[in-house]
Order: C-alpha cells, then structure tokens, then sequence
C-alpha cells in the first residue's frame, strides 16, 4: 500500500496509555488510556486542527506525533518513514522536520538565553552552519514574525506575550520544518494579539509551505486557521472532515454540543456593526473630500 | 426609575512604584443598577481586576484607593474595616477565576460553605448551616448534595467546583455578585452551563451582577451594560447593544473585529486599525 503523494503524516490506531495511582489509600496502579485508538492524516500545506476539550487526549497525541513520548500501540508515518523506529541520524533529522510552539511561550523559551540563541538553537543542535552568521540570520527570522531586528540581544522576560509567542514560532521556523505542531500556541494570548499570531501563520504557511497540526479548544480560533477538523472527545476522534463540514454540517452529537455551546455575539448586532462602520467611512470620506 | 445599586465616580488605584505612583485604574465611573448586569471587559492589563477588588477592598497591599463607591446608599470608602466585612461576602459576593485556589482543599465543601455562612450570620447552629449549605448545592443543581456536601474540592470537577464557588456566594443571598473570569478556566460545554447558572440565579433572587471578561462572546450574552478598559482608563460604555452595534472608539472597533467568529465570514483579523497584521 503506498501514500497518497499528498499525505506528510499518517497516524494509524494510535493508543497512550499511563500508569496513574488508584483511588483509596492503598495505591491500587490502574492504566489510564488517554489516547484510544487515534487515527489521522496530515496532508502536505494543509493545517489540521485537533480540537477538544480538556482532557481529550489532544495535547498526548501531538505528543506522540512528535515523538515527544512512546506511543503503547499504533504508527506513525512522517513523509514515508516509521516514526517509532528512527534512531541516530534520522531521529536528528525528523527533530528538525517536525517543530512544536508550545501554549507559554515563556517557559518554553529559556529565560537566560538571548533571542539570538534560542533562535539559532536548533541549528545548532542540527549541527548545521547558520546561513550568514547567527546575528544576520536571528535578524531576518525576526523580521519575518514581525519582530524588531535589533532585539537579537534581548531575553525573552523582555518581551510581551505576543511578542514572546513570535521566538517561539520563529526558532520553529529557524530549520524550515516540514510540520508545526502549534499546541494551543494562541490560547494564552489577548484577543488582539492572538489576532495577529493567528494572522501570522496563516500568512507564513502560505510563503513556507509547511503543514500544520493545529491543537486547540477555541472553536472559533479553530474556524479561522485549518483546513480540516478532528474533533477528539474521551481519547477518541468522533468526527473528522473539511472545516466547513464540520462547522455547518457536524455529524457527530458530540460536535453538535461543542458547537452549541461557544458563546456568540449576535449576528444582527454584527451585521448593525457593520452598516454603522461602513456608513462611518462614508462620512469621514465626504468630510476629507470637502 | 430604577434604583441605582453601585455607583462608582473618580475611583483610582495606584501602585508605588521606582518613578512615582502607577496608576493602574484611571478616575473611573461606573453605575450598576439594583438587579442589572455590567460587564467589565478588556485585555490584560487594562485594570478590570483591579476595579474588582477596589470595590471589594481587597486591594493587594501597597495599594492605595481614591474616589467614591456608594453601594446602595452607602459610601464604601468611608467604612471601617469591620464594617466593610459585614457588607463583603454577605451583600457583594466574589466568584473568582480558579475555583481550586479559593477552596480549601482539607475541609470538605460543606464544611466550607456553612462557616462562611455562619461567619455572616450570628447564631446559626452548624446543623442549620449544613442545612443552608445543601440546599444552596441543590440550587447550583450539584445532584445528590446531600452527599456531596461530605466531599472535598479534589472530589469535584473544575465546573462543578466553580458552582461549588457560587453556592457559597449564594448562601448568603447578596444584592451584587463579583464575577471575575468565572468561566475562563473552564471548558466551552461547562461555561455554557455556568453562564445558565448565573442568568438563572439573577432571575430568581433579583442580584446584580458585575461580570469581569476577556470575551466578548461572553460579555455579549451576560450583561445589558458594557464598560470597556484598557490600560486602567475607561475607553467607552454604554448599553450591550449600543458598544456592539455602533463602537464609537477606535479601540472598541479593533477589540470587535479581532475576535474570531464560529459563525462569521473568514478572512484577515483585523488587529489594529488599519493594519492587518504588526
């Protein structure tokens, strides 16, 4: 059986389970399956988005995917290799395919390394020579996440969350990885900055070309960046298809109660929003023309 | 007419700091009537919590407070500390953000509902708090809170602790409910029914509500008033309906057009005005 040509990632009956404490004083051990039978593919250039609430089993397999943890039962195919089974050279080089931006960008970016070394950190670990040096190299990955070239020096406690959030995505971006997995990367952020984070990626997978595992539990959030949906719920995938087949058309019950319950701002009030802002131009254009 | 609950003019909240004091809240006016719900919203930083807890007097220390919080005819800033411990908790409840920090975690629920309320009112025997405190978990629909009332905060979920959280601010029947980011840690299934809960409560005991939020979403299905904050100055105010429909600050216009819709057109976020992405 081969690929289709257009599939990075294949994940077939993916289980985790942990060892946790029974109930009770006496610390019975019982097995928690945390994922349970997972199955998903990730197509080249497309964002996947992997939603559910907390607890679903979303963030274990992204985990997995990355090979951050040992799976109990399943595989993983990454662009026609066996994920479990690569060791030496080939794990090194599935490290820099497969990136991870985590939710907190502050503890997942070393407090007393300069931007410029977290940067660069997983060339280095590569082995690999930075293209024109370090400085020039951290300046133009800085520039295109938006950031200000000259902060090469700064430490990440210098940053704001947003800003913080732009290391990580470019130290991802540093060895032109052919996956980001973005855990919950936008979830910890304000509304206007997680506006611009979002509208980040979206604009960096279009000039990069990367494919994207997009873990999430803002719906809304969700709506906005992926190509397709998984929806997990108790360690199982119950639904997956094209975003708007899932957002119009749920299949699953439990979709339908996930999407039931997002709070709305009412649509009339958004459509009032919009004659007002349109009538507001209207006026402040006769005004500048007069 | 309706009577006004909470009237706040000029309040001020100011930290020490190395150049002076910061000041977080700006000359703040807020008005709440007796049974409405104002919604506090705005991104981190802007000082909504701060507003909270000025009102509350549980300023951190070093804090200093300054203008006036008339709560239903009385002038809260002039009150003694004693005083103000009569009106917090038994008139103004708070429910926080994180229920499992509010609790604690070596008494059972029950235990903790029923010293608050004891704390509050004079001469009720532990058998009738125990009674107050089991009926008000029935009344956040904990299901068997006859036995329930013997667990501990670990034994609940996040949602069920968090209406844990409002059974205990419900026991002692209070005219205004504090609500800070009470759903934020919370799964969106769990918020919707949290969210119930409190329109539900209002409904039935004519309490205010001051919900103090992030979401707009949120915002925009709880509350009739809207204040918006940003960096501790009030940006605008004015009904729901009229900050939803016709924002006249800039910054309202960007908040609006930054949050992503489950039901809307997908395209470029607006973030700032004018530009798109920064």
């Amino acid at each position: 059986m081969t690929d289709a040509p257009g599939t990075l990632l294949r994940a077939r009956n993916l289980v985790k389970e942990f060892d946790v404490r029974g109930g009770g004083l006496f610390g019975r051990s019982a097995r928690l399956r945390a994922v349970d039978d997972v199955s998903l593919d990730v197509r080249r250039g497309e964002t996947l988005a992997l939603v559910g609430e907390s607890g679903c089993g979303k963030s274990t397999t992204a985990r997995l995917i990355a090979r951050l943890v040992d799976t109990t039962a399943g595989t993983i195919e990454f662009d026609g290799r066996e994920v479990q089974a690569l060791t030496g050279k080939d794990l090194h080089a599935f490290r820099s395919e497969v990136q991870v931006v985590f939710q907190d960008p502050y503890s997942s970016l070393n407090p007393k390394h300069t931007v410029e070394r977290i940067v660069t950190a997983p060339l280095v670990y590569q082995r690999r020579p930075i293209p024109g040096g370090a400085r020039a190299y951290t300046g133009a990955l800085m520039e295109r996440v938006g950031l200000d070239p000259d902060h090469s020096t700064r430490f990440p406690a210098q940053f704001s969350g947003g800003q913080a959030q732009r290391i990580g995505i470019a130290r991802a971006l540093a060895v032109a990885p052919k996956m980001i997995i973005a855990d919950e990367a936008v979830s910890a952020l304000d509304v206007s900055v997680q506006a611009q984070v979002i509208n980040l990626l979206r604009r960096l997978q279009d000039e990069e070309g990367f494919s994207c595992l997009f873990i999430a539990h803002d719906l809304a959030v969700v709506r906005q960046i992926a190509t397709r949906v998984a929806v997990m719920n108790g360690g199982r995938i119950v639904e997956t298809g094209d975003r708007d087949q899932v957002f119009d058309t749920p299949k699953d019950p439990y979709t339908r109660k996930l999407l039931a319950a997002v709070p709305r701002i009412r649509p009339e009030w958004d459509a009032a929003r919009r004659r007002n802002e349109a009538a507001r131009r209207a006026r402040e254009q006769e005004d500048a023309q007069r | 007419m309706s009577e006004a609950l909470l009237r706040v003019r000029g309040l001020t909240v100011a930290f020490p700091t190395a150049s002076g004091p910061g000041e977080v809240v700006k000359a703040l006016d807020l008005d709440l009537d007796r049974g409405g719900s104002l919604g506090i919203v705005g991104e981190s930083g802007s000082g909504k919590s701060m507003t909270s807890l000025a009102i509350m007097g549980l300023l951190p220390k070093g804090a200093t407070r300054s203008g006036s919080i008339e709560f239903a005819g009385t002038e809260l800033t002039a009150l003694r500390e004693r005083a103000m411990r009569a009106v917090r908790g038994d008139r103004i409840a708070m429910v926080f953000q994180d229920p499992l920090s509010s609790l604690n975690p070596y008494y059972t629920v029950g235990t903790q509902i029923a010293e608050a309320y004891q704390a509050h009112r004079r001469g009720v025997t532990r058998r009738q708090a125990r009674r107050v405190a089991i009926a008000a978990m029935e009344r956040v629909h904990i299901e068997d809170a006859a036995r329930r009332v013997d667990h501990y905060p670990h034994q609940f979920s996040g949602g069920m602790r968090q209406r844990v959280m409002i059974a205990m601010t419900l026991s002692m029947e209070p005219e205004l409910i504090i609500a800070d980011e009470p759903t934020t840690a919370l799964d969106v299934t769990v918020q919707a029914q949290i969210l119930d809960l409190l329109a539900e409560i209002r409904a039935d005991t004519g309490a205010g509500l001051i919900l103090i939020t992030h979401d707009l979403a949120v915002v925009s299905e709880v509350a009739d008033r809207i204040v918006v904050m940003r960096d501790g100055d009030l940006v605008e105010s004015g009904t729901a309906e009229r900050i939803f429909t016709d924002p006249r600050e800039p910054y309202t216009r960007m908040l609006l057009e930054a949050v992503p819709r489950i039901d809307d057109e997908i395209g470029l976020l607006r973030t700032t005005a004018g530009e798109a992405e920064s």
